[in-house]
């Protein structure tokens, strides 16, 4: 590309001077004229305007297809993503349904008494429990070991010594649970019987309250007072279950604390025992969290785990003194600890808890397999976790909520002495037929085939048949006995193929995903980086030949679905319309190959996007990269400015040197500044100190914060300003948008945090209510100016340029009277493009900055001078045609993605910025609030992108549309490669036992990143051009 | 809008030419031996590195401020322009041929004793200019702001003795070649070759801090400062013999 030496790219130009007079009627007729082609000069009036007209269809027209194309590059990604998501996270529906006391799914006759009183489905055996809940109780810290012990090894003996020497009383088993081992993901399991996924497809937008059928649930229905002690986790899953005046819960954050949540739950618990209080209650949870502390402290082999295991075996033998013998206690782990004494995978320490049952009546049992003894190791009569729910449902009395799929644990049903096989056969009947019940309305909502679930209910059936004869044929136990095996092989049958349909990956829906982004990739690659013909000559082939084939596609299959319902499924027909337009795509670049150069850097910034982006996608495959990213980020934005000062230091022109030097400069400060912004991830403790609140565990700014907003908002349209004056372009729309209401836009956002803060504190004597009104209705008038004037603003405003017509006049000079012509000058004519379209990521900005929290407000200001400091590097060092610009604002827009307080966790999602302009969750404003503030650096920097096309560029340059389209491409290429990347990484590192805590989230937020910078990037960035080429052309004339 | 005609080239063009070593035995035998002794010796105080940083970092500084200046006073041609920065460098860059750099101390090398005195204000100019600067630069890649300061700053000042002593003292400090230098368009010869492997090194010494591996040598700045010997060890011979008189050019 050729490029104008800077003395012609003076602020000020000063067209060709033509004679006649100036017309008042049209302001910028005179530049008009004077910027139609060389070859139009002469022509009439009419025949330019025809030609304006004619260039003006042409420029729409191509527009109009590009937005087609990128609209086809959206729907690529979304069609992978949906593939790969489709089988990889692995998600259950959740369904509403209860089960009713007076509605048992299995006709026990007058065995069941049908009231809370006797008990609803079984008759109960226990009024009362205490449910007891030591977090990461490992089986083998239970039992006793007779080698070289561990710490963690004969501590607690206190189950293991009942459960032998009065069997009657208590037993001990192994409890086995289900991944994902987080105390959240058990406490579900462990109350609603069922086996949590990644995602339970709910219909509650934020928060983690539980809304199925669940065993505290039907307590509740049933009246009872239900107490909670210990870890607050509880009460986010069951908020206003407990009873509010015995309710003790802690904190569960701190994990460094082994004491406090202990000694509080054994402080309350204790006096609520003695028989003067036992009637204030029902059942009653503790917590304990010592032992899973202690283990993510200082490991299970450590005296401090025995300690606490210790003072557990202490308190458990107290509460076995105090208890009366109407009440049963309930002790168990929710998950175990590897060696390292954390939990969260899959493996066999983490999964393998322990279960005891006590009570002092005396009702338990052993006989149905002959074991009296308690198994020496969790692999032999293991249990799951999720049949406590149908065993504490059946001995309380409750019935089985609806969702479960767990079987009554034998040892709790069989009775002492000879084994009661009607009994085992009874409650085994209850639950098979809930599962039963549970499993036709799950395939009915799901539209699964009953023909999947054939084998169990063959099972079911013989069952059934078994039990009839028994009935009829009273003197033959066996025949319960028969009825009860296959009960139970009817439910882990069932079991069987639940997990399977919840815990299985569906590999060839996962590599179609994978294969269609890698496509997508190839087509963005190509369509980007090639240097060819320009946009407007190839689009509409492409995009012909993409909708052509890719309709073909997807209708074929959707035929071939509808007449062959069994072979595939409908959603299959997605894929022949991805194919089919990948397909198109190829067929025309491979046509027009000669016309194009492969899609390889051809210099050393071209290579340094390369490595940039390849090697954040390898690091992905490791846990610690992914963790560390917001760090890698902050070293490739410094190598950036590192190597664009060098290369500024090389301009021979004097401005231009200086110019591009203290902006890689700027730019290499103002990241290590905004790196000071940190919201640390867990498992980045303890390496890393958290800065975007007021202290590592609070949630709100401190007040110092609440000055950050301020300054950045006097300080950033001041610095703005500077960008705009170097070509004189403070002229026009932007000395009212950025002087005047984009400085009030950014005063009124450091007020609203300054109230809010005010009502966290409540500094100010006002009500609340009054407070939050004020709040939202400055928050909404701070929307509006920034969405509903700005855009009306960047829509209908002028250029940011400035004319100035000195008329003919007659000067006298020596020579006698010279006639000087009229001369023309206008203002701001070096950046006209850049400094419009600039206003447009101003409104943006006005928005994204009023919804981050203090601390994040001045990350939204240093980005913004950010990339105004990458336009004029990129500008002095004449880079637009490179993939540097756009990847380096997509690096921009993911580290600054960290710096607003996020994180690729889920936890990190600030939800409640829905409620910074509503009062309530409203659809679909709140999820959009949401999109915002968590990627807000991203669709900031999308926004963005055209400018890297646009900035400082001649208004009539030719193909400018082409750039911008290929700088927007460029940009969409590095997020599409960084999702492909964790895509590939999250689907390879499936059993890894990091999944859920690293790589599904990255992958899931990669994901989100690209389809919304793809929206944002088609709606946003390209839309908009229209509007920007068309004011400059009233002025310069279409290109 | 049309293309003037460019009365002047756009981008600096470097006049600077790759460094010869002297045309002495002993220059070019020792200059092979200096690297090898500086990693050798490297090698067997790293455990002392990764067990104290600071102390061994600091310990380290005399005798390898020794051991360059030994390499300079030996191997190297000196500057010619001394310390007086040419004046008519900003003038007509394209007209001027600064070959007389490597040429005058090619053809005569001067006396043991008259080499010394330049070499230490080298040394002085590299631990008042360069370790400082580098240090910001460090802070600025994202190095630990408020805890690790002699970390650090004695990093940076083994990255300026090993990449940086050896320029100044064959460039002295004139104006030009020091925007040559900082626009990073030299020939590469075996000086030049160890400052960009210097810095390379340390850059890819980043790598491996993040990894979960917990073994000591992770820790700040051990990896950096082994990178930063690696990379000047490689591309000092790479320098000299594969890319010898090759620039670096961004576009």
């Amino acid at each position: 590309m050729a490029r104008t030496s800077p003395e012609n790219r003076e602020p000020v130009f000063t067209p060709i001077a033509q004679n006649g007079p100036a017309t008042a009627s049209s302001k910028y007729k005179d530049i008009t004229s004077q910027f139609n082609d060389s070859k139009d000069r002469g022509r009439p009036d009419s025949d330019i305007q025809t030609i304006n007209r004619r260039k003006e269809i042409q420029f729409k027209a191509s527009h109009f297809l590009l937005i087609g194309f990128f609209l086809w590059i959206f729907l690529l990604h979304a069609i992978g993503i949906y593939f790969f998501t489709k089988g990889f996270l692995l998600t259950r529906l959740v369904l509403d349904y209860k089960s009713e006391c007076t509605a048992p799914p299995f006709d026990l006759g007058k065995q069941s008494p049908r009231t809370y009183t006797d008990g609803c489905w079984h008759p109960k055996t226990f009024d009362k429990a205490v449910i007891i809940i030591i977090d990461a109780l490992r089986y083998d810290f239970t039992v006793p070991f007779s080698g070289i012990p561990h710490h963690f090894h004969n501590a607690l003996t206190v189950l293991d010594e009942t459960a032998r020497q009065s069997p009657g009383n208590a037993f001990l088993l192994p409890f086995i649970a289900d991944p994902p081992t987080s105390t959240l993901q058990r406490l579900k399991g462990l109350t609603t019987g069922t086996l949590p996924t990644f995602i339970d497809i709910g219909s509650n937008f934020a928060g983690t309250a539980i809304e199925e059928d669940n065993l505290l649930g039907q307590l509740r229905n049933a009246g009872k007072t239900l107490v909670h002690l210990g870890d607050d986790t509880w009460h986010s899953l069951f908020p206003g279950y407990f009873d509010a005046n015995l309710t003790h819960a802690y904190d569960s954050f701190n994990v460094w604390d082994l004491f406090t949540v202990d000694n509080g739950v054994t402080e309350h618990l204790i006096p609520l025992l003695s028989t003067e209080n036992t009637g204030k209650w029902d059942v009653l949870f503790g917590h304990y969290l010592g032992v899973d502390h202690a283990g993510h402290r200082y490991g299970p082999d450590h005296p401090a785990t025995n300690s606490k295991l210790r003072e557990m075996d202490d308190v458990l033998r107290k509460v076995i003194t105090l208890m009366d013998d109407k009440t049963l206690l309930v002790v168990m782990g929710d998950h175990g600890m590897d060696v390292k004494g954390d939990h969260g995978g899959e493996s066999d320490d983490e999964v393998e808890a322990a279960l005891w049952l006590y009570s002092k009546k005396g009702v338990f049992g052993r006989g149905h397999n002959g074991k009296m003894e308690p198994p020496p190791t969790a692999k032999e009569r293991p249990v799951g976790q999720i049949d406590l729910v149908p065993t504490l449902s059946l001995l309380l009395g409750m019935p089985i909520p609806f969702n479960n799929l767990g079987a009554p644990i034998a040892e709790a049903f069989v009775g002492p002495g000879k084994p009661d096989w009607q009994r085992l056969a009874s409650v085994n009947a209850l639950a098979g037929a809930q599962i039963s019940r549970y499993q036709h309305e799950y395939s009915r909502s799901r539209g699964l085939a009953e023909s999947i679930f054939s084998l169990p209910q063959g099972y079911w059936a013989d069952g059934l048949q078994s039990w009839k004869e028994a009935v009829q044929h009273k003197e033959r136990g066996d025949l319960y006995a028969t009825a009860f095996e296959k009960f139970s092989q009817y439910q882990q049958e069932t079991l069987r193929i639940c997990r399977g349909l919840w815990a299985t990956f569906n590999i060839p829906s996962m590599l179609e995903g994978i294969f269609i982004l890698a496509s997508a990739v190839g087509v963005v690659a190509v369509f980007a980086r090639s240097s060819g013909p320009s946009t407007a000559e190839v689009v509409p082939v492409y995009l012909s030949h993409m909708t052509v084939l890719g309709a073909i596609g997807g209708a074929s299959v959707l035929l071939i679905a509808t007449i062959l319902p069994g072979m595939v499924a409908k959603d299959t027909s997605l894929l022949g319309l991805a194919a089919g337009g990948i397909g198109g795509f190829g067929w025309v670049f491979l046509e027009l190959q000669k016309g194009f150069s492969l899609p390889f850097p051809r210099s050393l910034w071209g290579w340094l996007a390369v490595v940039f982006t390849l090697s954040q996608s390898i690091g992905f495959a490791s846990n610690s990269y992914t963790i560390w990213e917001d760090e890698i980020m902050l070293c490739f934005l410094g190598t950036f400015a590192f190597v664009a000062f060098a290369a500024s230091i090389r301009q021979e022109f004097f401005i231009e040197r200086i110019l591009g030097m203290s902006q890689a400069a700027a730019f290499f400060v103002l990241s290590r500044l905004a790196s000071l912004s940190r919201l640390c991830r867990e498992e980045q403790m303890p390496y890393c100190r958290s800065t975007y609140y007021a202290s590592t565990n609070s949630s709100t700014s401190a007040p110092w914060q609440l000055l950050i907003p301020l300054i950045t908002a006097i300080l950033l349209p001041v610095v703005i300003k500077t960008y705009y004056q170097g070509t004189r372009s403070y002229q026009g729309s932007a000395t009212l948008w950025v002087g005047f209401a984009l400085r009030m836009g950014l005063l009124g956002s450091a007020i609203f945090w300054v109230l809010d803060a005010a009502d966290d504190n409540e500094w100010l004597k006002m009500s609340q209510g009054s407070l939050k009104m004020i709040k939202i209705v400055l928050a909404r008038l701070l929307l509006g100016s920034a969405f509903v004037v700005g855009t009306t603003t960047f829509v209908y405003g002028n250029p940011c340029i400035n004319v100035e017509v000195t008329p003919e006049a007659n000067a006298d000079t020596n020579d006698g009277v010279v006639t000087k012509p009229k001369s023309v000058k206008v203002f701001g004519y070096a950046n006209v493009h850049g400094t419009r379209y600039f206003l447009l990521v101003t409104n943006w900005l006005l928005a994204i900055f009023l919804l981050q929290k203090p601390m994040g407000g001045g990350a939204i200001g240093i980005l913004a001078v950010q990339i105004l400091a990458l336009l004029e590097i990129i500008d002095t060092n004449d880079l637009s045609q490179t993939a540097i610009g756009p990847v380096v604002l997509g690096l921009l827009g993911s580290f600054h993605f960290f710096k607003t307080g996020h994180q690729a966790t889920l936890s990190s999602i600030q939800w409640e910025s829905a409620f910074v302009a509503l009062r309530t969750v409203t659809y679909p404003w709140s999820p959009l609030l949401v999109v915002l503030n968590t990627f807000g650096a991203q669709i900031l920097t999308t926004v963005a992108v055209p400018l890297i096309a646009l900035w400082k560029q001649p208004p009539k340059k030719p193909r400018l549309l082409s750039d911008v389209a290929k700088a927007l491409a460029t940009l969409l290429l590095y997020y599409a490669v960084i999702n492909l990347a964790t895509t590939m990484w999250a689907g390879w590192l499936r059993r890894h036992l990091m999944l859920y805590r690293i790589f599904s989230p990255r992958f899931m937020t990669a994901a989100a990143v690209l389809i919304t910078v793809d929206l944002v990037g088609i709606l946003v960035a390209i839309g908009s051009l229209r509007w920007n080429f068309a004011s400059i052309a009233e002025v310069f004339g279409w290109s | 809008m049309t293309e003037t005609t460019e009365a002047k080239p756009r981008k600096l063009i470097p006049i600077s030419q790759p460094i010869s070593v002297l045309p002495s035995d002993i220059a070019r035998l020792y200059t092979h031996l200096h690297p090898i002794i500086i990693l050798t010796v490297y090698y067997f105080c790293f455990p002392y590195l990764v067990a104290d940083p600071v102390s061994v970092l600091f310990k380290a500084l005399a005798p390898l401020a020794h051991l360059q200046i030994t390499y300079c006073v030996v191997c190297l041609p000196q500057s010619s322009g001394g310390s007086t920065p040419s004046p008519t460098s900003s003038k007509g860059p394209t007209t001027r041929k600064r070959v007389q750099f490597a040429q005058s101390a090619k053809s005569k090398p001067t006396s043991v004793g008259s080499r010394i005195t330049p070499a230490i204000i080298s040394l002085l100019l590299c631990l008042s200019l360069s370790a400082p600067l580098l240090t910001v630069i460090l802070i600025l890649f994202g190095a630990p702001l408020t805890t690790h300061f002699w970390h650090n700053l004695l990093c940076a000042t083994h990255i300026s003795l090993l990449g940086v002593l050896p320029l100044f003292y064959v460039h002295g400090v004139n104006a030009r070649m020091w925007r040559e230098i900082s626009g990073a368009c030299l020939p590469f010869d075996e000086v030049w070759g160890g400052l960009v492997g210097a810095v390379v090194g340390a850059w890819l010494g980043a790598v491996p801090i993040p990894l979960d591996w917990d073994r000591e040598w992770q820790k700040w700045p051990v990896t950096i400062v082994t990178g930063t010997y690696l990379g000047w060890f490689v591309f000092r011979f790479a320098g000299e013999y594969f890319l010898r008189g090759k620039r670096i050019e961004f576009d």
